[in-house]
């Protein structure tokens, strides 16, 4: 019987549905998280009576013909990379970008990996990492006499050293936007690997035309709209039911036949 | 004395196949997009063997002739990405299909690739009314679509998406994947009514498909024990009939 078994990617549907929603759910007060939606598509069609064929040697031709669809199937989870709101902590090394644009942070085994999470910090040689303790690229090293650190719009890192009046410039944060933000791999920890879907890394300081400006003291917040995942949650529980429904009812039907005499 | 029978089977089969049909809205019930899909029968007449009517009824036999599209518009949803277009009222935005022939769809869950084409969720590019694809560049920010489907970014305007209608909507053909098939020739819609940052929903209406489901269920039962005390009347007949012939 067709309707068990397309009732039954209707369930399975529905369920990654609902795993999508509690990530998201759970997610929630993760900085940087960029909320993730599925999207569905309907999966292939069975013609009994195929559209545009003819009826009657006159040529007559039948309006809609008989389609029988299959079922559903999972077409794609993407992220929504819509701007989270910004939370002051007044950490100095707290990041936030305004806009488009990814700091990078280099791994353990070389790769560079972005990552919209600015919580940073120094290690014991003054470098900037951040909290897994990778360092930031390109590196940017605070000596350990300055007494006060700005980071400006433009990702310039200025220091007071102890006794000193004027600021100096110990480096320059650089950040990097993609083609295809979407496309880009989630490895955990708020951190994102280049992949052939997303395009080439382009980098420039940021304020530079198509890259966001940096925020100081502040810390960009999870997109998660909890309302609107609860009301998802609800709808995906509504038609898993709905979709159980279909089944029993499809197994109740084979039920009649089977007892036929 | 069978076709009372196979009239019943008939019906079964159909019943059957319209089950699908509800399995198949039911299981799309948030897929974007998405169409409910209704069986329409008719009755098959026929002549019974003698050319006689039975009861003053000639024959008729259930058959499932067309399936048909419910073409409502579904709910619009606001999702917050920028590259997600909903319809509003009639139109299927035209994208290029595998073999280079356009396929139309009204899922505008659109997304940018590699190269900063926009494309729909399978890699297929979108068209614009010149039959062009569309590129951004790494820099273009803030992508506006209007209602009328141009599309602009702070650099200045890319292009116009084409919507288009057709003369027999519903012979359009499915080819999964929320996109559609046809030999018929595009109408374009100067004047589109679009939606940024918005989906259409499923037209799905769950409660009326239960509602449909719990029919079928039942005239399914019926007809089977329609069958049945149909069975037992021939048995019957045929108890009977042997008793006379051996007194």
């Amino acid at each position: 019987m067709r309707s068990l078994s397309i009732a039954a990617t209707g369930m399975l549907a529905q369920q990654r549905n609902v795993e999508v929603v509690s990530n998201n759910l759970a997610n929630m007060n993760t900085t940087g998280f960029m909320r993730r939606r599925t999207e569905f598509h309907d999966l292939l069609y069975q013609n009994l009576r195929r559209v545009g064929s003819t009826s009657s040697d006159a040529g007559d031709i039948v309006p809609s013909g008989v389609q029988i669809g299959l079922g559903v199937k999972l077409a794609a989870v993407y992220r929504i990379h819509e701007q989270g709101n910004l939370n002051p902590t007044d950490n100095a090394f707290d990041l936030a970008v305004q806009g488009r644009g990814f700091f990078q942070v280099q791994m353990p085994n070389g790769d560079t990996t972005y990552t919209r999470d600015g919580t940073f910090q120094l290690n014991a040689n003054g470098q900037i990492v951040t909290h897994d303790g990778y360092p930031i690229l390109p590196n940017i090293t605070v000596p350990s006499n300055a007494v006060d650190v700005a980071i400006n719009t433009s990702g310039e890192v200025l220091v007071k050293l102890d006794g000193q009046v004027a600021y100096s410039n110990v480096g320059q944060i650089q950040t990097a936007i993609f083609a295809n933000e979407a496309g880009l791999e989630s490895i955990g920890s708020n951190l994102y690997l280049e992949t052939p879907a997303s395009g080439n890394a382009t980098t420039a300081a940021p304020g530079t035309t198509g890259y966001g400006t940096i925020l100081q003291g502040f810390l960009e917040t999870s997109n998660v709209n909890a309302v609107e995942e609860i009301s998802n949650l609800i709808s995906a529980q509504r038609a898993y039911e709905m979709n159980s429904k279909v089944i029993q009812t499809s197994d109740d039907m084979m039920g009649t036949l089977t007892s036929l005499r | 004395m069978e076709t009372s029978s196979y009239i019943a089977l008939s019906r079964l089969g159909a019943l059957r196949r319209e089950m699908s049909t509800i399995a198949n809205n039911m299981a799309n019930m948030n897929t974007t997009s998405y169409k409910g899909e209704r069986m329409m029968f008719v009755d098959h007449i026929t002549r019974s063997k003698s050319g006689d009517f039975i009861a003053d009824q000639r024959l008729s036999f259930t058959r499932d002739v067309a399936s048909y599209r419910d073409t409502s518009e579904g709910t619009i949803e606001q999702t917050g990405n920028p590259l997600d277009i909903a319809i509003h009222g009639d139109g299927y935005f035209v994208v290029q299909g595998p073999n280079g022939a356009q396929q139309y769809t009204r899922n505008g869950n659109f997304r940018l690739d590699n190269t900063g084409q926009m494309v729909t969720q399978n890699g297929q590019p979108v068209l614009t009314d010149a039959g062009a694809p569309i590129f951004f560049a790494p820099e273009d920010t803030n992508i506006v679509v209007n209602g009328d489907g141009t599309i602009s970014t702070e650099n200045g305007q890319i292009g116009k998406l084409q919507v288009v209608t057709f003369d027999r909507p519903l012979a359009l053909q499915r080819a999964g994947n929320g996109l559609y098939t046809t030999d018929q020739a595009a109408i374009p819609i100067d004047r589109p009514q679009l939606a940024q940052h918005a989906l259409e929903r499923s037209n799905v209406e769950g409660v009326l498909e239960m509602t449909r489901m719990i029919e079928v269920s039942r005239r399914y039962k019926s007809t089977q024990s329609f069958i049945d005390k149909e069975d037992e009347r021939i048995r019957k007949a045929i108890n009977e009939l042997a008793k006379v012939g051996s007194n």
